[in-house]
């Protein structure tokens, strides 16, 4: 069996895989990530990614950029753009010309972004999604930086709009945030917890020209390449 | 004791020292810098200028790197010339005009109080020629780009004393090196002060250092050939130029990708695009604010940037 163990910055991700097939897979808060690893069981079939990638047991540790695109090759092996929206960071990687950037300097178009606007409704952030369907138009949002879209935000329903039309806006403005990162592409595929949103990927896919795919479960792309990676490493022997 | 002049970016070391004055880069050092300048754009400039007007930098006079190279230099040379420090103000060509250079090198050799000692530019044509011969070795992997690199970057000014220099250039140990990629390292030199060493230890081997090349690429004997050579600086010219030289750098090295480091407020970041065109190697841009070691953002970069070179077809 080969294990992948995502420990991200605020969920830690496992999939066991057995001839290419996942038989298992689990996501916890990432302070809890112990409990996704069975005692007495062997580090010698974990790879490890993640922002605490070398914090944790496991037999070898590598960047998110490598298992998104393995992870993302084995959903579509014609992908050629990924962008993985982490809690703190978004990446974009060309797997055409092995390029890649990632944003860790502004929260705006990272899932921090959008918690911090949940928090300001109080509602959870797993919510945002389904208040974005039931909005028939936008609020205008400009801002692209994440401290003042809040404040525009707030702005616009001062000046009347719904808070699902400002959630609307919120996810525009989201979506024009991670356009300014993503070259243009035939396939580009959204990855990461924050794309369960619904919201999002609508948005995304108003913005770009692409062919916008989400697989799955967004989420364990990365965990999933990294089990990818081990079986790899085993196969090498 | 010899008098020291500041220099803001290449200005030709073989004229000040023939000239009976020793260089000093003020850029060398702000890597090891703890100062968090006041008002800044590039931090480059600003704590350079800031250690000037603490007088914590030992200079006597300073020459300005203005024209095909940086303003924000000239703008921070001149508060220091305004607090009254002697400057003078060095323009490159953009077109390779040789005679412009020329007319240049005069009113510098003037600034400086005329040419005194002719031998110092066989003196350091011959350090040059150790220096790329040091260049090779890392080329060949044998020898570690962060050792060479620290050598090669003190060319602006050869340590303020070419025999100290020569020493310190010997001294540079030959060793096998290991690593998983071959790297290129263009644009403005990393703030950071370790960034090589860092690069390594994800299995980066930086076989080509893109300023300090041009430090060992350009020299002269007199004031003709020094226009001459000089007038082919990469980075005051046209880019098309400098893309050319930074192919056959690349082609001759056997490069894998290219790190472009690029400096928060500087112009030479709106080059990243050129470079992405007309560079067809993967490409790894990384940005730089003030002088700290690398940090964890960095770190994942190089080590995603390191397997995505290994790991992928
Ligand atoms: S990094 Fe750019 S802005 Fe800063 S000193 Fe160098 S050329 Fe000037």
């Amino acid at each position: 069996m080969n294990i992948g163990l995502d420990v991200g910055s605020t969920t830690a991700k496992v999939v066991h895989m057995e001839d290419s097939e996942v038989i298992f897979s689990k996501v916890v808060p990432s302070h809890r990530w112990i409990e996704l690893i069975n005692d007495g069981q062997d580090d010698r079939n974990i790879v490890s990614t993640g922002y605490f990638r070398k914090r944790v047991p496991r037999f070898a540790a590598i960047t998110e950029i490598t298992t998104a695109s393995l992870g993302a090759r084995y959903h579509d092996p014609d992908v050629q753009v990924i962008v993985d929206i982490g809690g703190q960071d978004t990446k974009v990687i060309d797997l055409r010309s092995n390029t890649f950037v990632i944003n860790d300097k502004c929260s705006a178009g990272t899932g921090a972004f959008l918690e911090l606007a949940a928090h300001y409704f109080d509602i959870p952030v797993g919510s945002l999604g389904e208040l974005h369907s039931r909005a028939t138009k936008g609020a205008q949002i400009n801002n692209t930086c994440g401290v003042f879209a809040i404040s525009e935000m707030i702005s616009q329903l001062v000046g009347g709009f719904s808070m699902e039309e400002v959630i609307y806006g919120l996810h525009q403005a989201f979506a024009m945030r991670i356009a300014q990162m993503v070259p243009p592409a035939n396939t580009v595929m959204l990855i990461g917890g924050t794309v369960q949103n619904t919201g999002i990927v609508d948005s995304v896919k108003n913005v770009l020209d692409s062919k916008i795919e989400v697989p799955g479960a967004p989420q364990l792309v990365n965990a999933l390449g990294a089990a990818l990676y081990m079986e790899r490493l085993d196969d090498s022997g | 004791m010899k008098e020291t002049v500041g220099i803001t970016a290449l200005v030709p070391p073989e004229l000040i020292y023939a000239c009976g004055k020793r260089p000093m880069d003020v850029n060398n050092l702000v890597p090891e810098s703890s100062l968090s300048p006041g008002s800044k754009l590039c931090a480059w400039t600003a704590i350079w200028r800031d250690m000037i007007l603490n007088g914590g930098l030992d200079i006597d006079s300073l020459v300005v790197v203005a024209g095909g190279d940086c303003h924000n230099a000239l703008v921070d040379g001149q508060k220091v010339e305004l607090n009254g420090m002697s400057t003078h103000y060095f323009f490159y060509p953009f077109d390779r005009d040789t005679d412009y250079l020329r007319s240049q090198l005069e009113k510098l050799t003037r600034f400086l109080g005329g040419i005194k000692d002719e031998k110092m530019f066989s003196l350091i044509s011959d350090l040059k020629s150790k220096g790329r011969a040091l260049d090779e070795l890392r080329v060949n992997d044998r020898a570690r780009a962060s050792d060479v690199f620290s050598a090669l970057i003190s060319f602006s000014d050869l340590c303020r004393n070419p025999d100290v220099f020569e020493k310190t250039l010997n001294n540079v140990p030959e060793t096998d090196v290991e690593y998983s990629s071959r790297i290129a390292l263009i644009g403005v030199p990393p703030i950071y002060p370790d960034f090589h060493e860092t690069a390594e230890s994800f299995g980066l081997h930086v076989v080509y250092d893109e300023l300090p090349y041009e430090f060992l690429r350009l020299g002269g004997s007199d004031l003709d050939s020094l226009a001459r050579s000089y007038s082919e600086y990469s980075f005051a010219g046209s880019i098309k130029n400098r893309v050319e030289l930074i192919k056959d750098e690349l082609q001759r090295r056997r490069v894998d990708g290219v790190i472009h480091y690029t400096q928060f407020a500087c112009h030479h970041t709106l080059e990243d695009e050129i470079f992405r065109e007309y560079l067809d190697y993967p490409i790894l841009t990384v940005q730089g604010d003030l002088p700290r070691p690398s940090s964890e953002q960095l770190k994942l970069r190089l080590e995603a940037f390191s397997e995505m070179l290994e790991v992928m077809p």
